[in-house]
């Protein structure tokens, strides 16, 4: 056997190659600049991607099964003006969290019902969902922004302990539980099927619908929990609460080697992703020191990623 | 050699050169940070509202002069690029990862970048805020260009001056963000100095740090209040807006247009006389200072309670409580307009 071919039969070059990336992208960084590896600043830098991390758990069940969630960021500004303006009347931090979770969860679950029920494209729903929940953010709240939630508010985003954020250990708690959810329950594989041919797995008895339905409204929960830290690390809620996030999700999700049709991936690809895209993207400022470099570099990160993928794939088929 | 042969033999290579690049790593971080002069390099950060438009530039311009001047200075300068705040707090948490010595803010919300400045201070940087305030506990001196006082009532008397004393109508406000400090203390001010003249506060508009958000709003206040006679465009990008949206409807001659914003942006305006006087400071002169005060303060040269501040060829400057004063406001005008190139 050549050893090539050994290679070809190991499942996870997908997750290998971005690995290889990833660890490529820091001997570099931490050549050109040695105090980037620093654990210390890497753990202090982490707080700019947790709430990212969060949603793309979310997105990542999603675009698997051949579905798109726009609406993640939007729903975010929704959230945040529902804590904002729940905190304002309440004077209670633990009742924002709660709105702000309860608005969440509402809004995915008009995505699963619009979706399930009506049949129509997730890209047109949330799409509509996604211009819809922004609106409603800046209507009720007039463009207001709610501050000062106070100090002990602001540790949940701040805080650490040994070293590690909070957020992420509620991330890493997340990632395990929807890993092993995706990877080892037969839920997880009927998600694996409706993304391969929807039409199939309604054949095979998969209640195709139900799962649409509360895929959308764990990722809009999800949206709603991501928006506490994000609302808790600028102590502000405003209607633009994660403007743009849904498309850093996407990125992540696609960067990882979930296919964008649906039927492949998985969560440790997306986690990959994230670390890529947060380790490309906090080099690029911290070396260069010239913000808008970050989304350029991303973009070709994306592109670049795709066409390997391509060319493994192509290869892969024969 | 097929893709997978090629994926293989660079993951090999890949691992290779890991395992070579490892052990040379401290070697090439060590004695970083030593200087040979003697003299310890600081590390000072200018953080603009936004990066790129004309008023910031200006600053910078002037920050790079004190830098060059003061020598042994290392001037960062950068910020978001649509002005948004958060992206202002992301930047200063990793300017203290990365061990600069003073930060310099001007932000855009304050309440957004005060939990990030207030940690920086408690990891022993330095933090100012110029242009605009932060909430006081958050920086440690205000690098204030001009009272709001002087600012507020001379856009006023500049508003009055070129109608006439004795003008009477509505005016409208269109400001920046709805959070903006800056603005907001203007608008205390200019309510009631308003009061006191015969025109009469309509409206006050919030379009944010976007230009084509003013136009929109100018066009918008123009068809709402027919008695309109004058706007006031209180940041330096909703001024030139009003003021193109004041052009574009064909009221130049009927609505006056005043504010504050930078000479180079307003010069056509002026020249064309839609508009007549442009209320500012001198905003080189800010930036100079600010880098002054951040040298001063990174070197331990300026004591809690000092009055005064040597800051170069601008002098002795005033330092009343914990705000650095730059000065007076600069009104241009068509005469001496043209003198000025930020």
């Amino acid at each position: 056997m050549k050893p090539w071919q050994a290679f070809s039969r190991f499942r996870w070059w997908h997750e290998a190659a971005i690995a290889v990336m990833l660890a490529g992208l820091l001997v570099v960084a931490g050549w050109l600049m040695p105090t980037f590896l620093k654990l210390e600043s890497q753990l202090l830098l982490s707080r700019q991607l947790w709430e990212l991390a969060i949603v793309t758990l979310g997105m990542t069940l999603i675009v698997i099964t051949g579905g798109i969630d726009l609406s993640v960021g939007s729903t975010m500004g929704l959230c945040a003006v529902v804590f904002g303006i729940c905190f304002s009347a309440t004077g209670s931090v633990a009742l924002a969290c709660t709105a702000s979770l309860i608005a969440g969860v509402a809004c995915g679950a008009l995505n699963g019902v619009l979706i399930s029920k009506f049949q129509l494209h997730p890209l047109i729903i949330t799409l509509a969902t996604f211009a819809a929940f922004r609106g409603i953010a800046e209507g009720i709240s007039q463009g207001a922004a709610y501050s000062k939630f106070g100090a002990a508010f602001g540790q949940v985003a701040r805080g650490s302990f040994g070293g590690i954020p909070y957020a992420g250990f509620l991330f890493a708690g997340l990632a395990v539980a929807i890993g092993v959810f995706l990877a080892r329950t037969a839920h997880g594989r009927f998600i694996y099927a409706m993304g391969h041919n929807e039409t199939a797995a309604r054949f095979a008895g998969v209640a195709v619908d139900r799962y649409k339905f509360w895929l959308y409204t764990l990722s809009g929960f999800l949206a709603g929990l991501s928006t506490i830290i994000y609302v808790s690390r600028f102590d502000t809620a405003r209607a633009d609460a994660g403007k743009g996030l849904e498309l850093d999700a996407i990125t992540a999700v696609v960067v990882g080697g979930t296919s964008i049709f649906g039927g492949r991936g998985n969560i440790i690809g997306s986690v990959l992703g994230l670390l890529l895209i947060h380790e490309t993207r906090l080099f690029v400022s911290r070396y260069w020191q010239i913000d808008e470099l970050r989304s350029i570099v991303i973009g070709i990160l994306l592109i670049v990623s795709v066409l390997l993928y391509r060319g493994l794939e192509r290869k892969n088929r024969d | 050699m097929t893709i997978r042969q090629l994926l293989f033999t660079s993951l090999c290579v890949f691992t290779f050169s890991l395992a070579g690049c490892q052990p040379s790593q401290p070697a090439s971080g060590s004695g970083a940070d030593g200087n040979s002069s003697g003299v310890k390099k600081i590390k000072i950060c200018l953080l603009p509202k936004i990066k790129g438009i004309s008023y910031f530039s200006s600053c910078y311009k002037g920050a790079m002069e004190a830098a060059k001047e003061l020598g042994n200075i290392e001037l960062i300068y950068d910020g978001p690029t649509d002005g948004d705040p958060k992206k202002q707090a992301e930047m200063i948490d990793q300017w203290v990862v990365d061990g600069v010595d003073v930060i310099c803010v001007s932000p855009n919300a304050p309440d957004v970048v005060a939990s990030a400045m207030t940690e920086a201070r408690a990891a022993g940087v330095k933090v100012i805020t110029w242009d605009a305030d932060g909430s006081p506990a958050s920086r440690e001196l205000f690098v204030n260009q001009a009272t709001s006082q002087s600012i507020g009532e001379g856009m006023v008397n500049a508003m009055v001056g070129d109608l006439g004393e004795n003008a009477t109508g509505d005016v409208v406000i269109i400001s920046s963000d709805a959070t903006s400090a800056n603005q907001n203390a203007w608008i205390e001010v200019m309510k009631p100095a308003l009061a006191k003249t015969k025109l009469n506060l309509a409206t006050i508009k919030y379009p944010g740090e976007n230009a084509s958000n003013a136009l929109a709003d100018a066009m918008d206040v123009i068809k709402k209040y027919p008695q309109l006679k004058g706007i006031f465009g209180i940041s330096s990008v909703s001024f030139p807006g009003a003021a193109e949206g004041v052009e574009q409807s064909g009221k130049t001659d009927e609505i006056l247009v005043t504010g504050l914003s930078t000479p180079n942006d307003m010069k056509k305006f002026v020249q064309k006389g839609s508009v007549k006087s442009v209320v500012l400071w001198n905003t080189i002169d800010l930036g100079y200072l600010t880098v002054y005060v951040g040298d001063a303060l990174a070197r331990g040269k300026l004591e809690k309670g000092s009055t005064k501040l040597q800051a170069g060829r601008l002098g002795e400057k005033q330092i009343a409580g914990d705000n650095v004063m730059l000065g007076d406001i600069l009104v241009f005008t068509k005469d001496n307009i043209d003198q000025f190139d930020f």
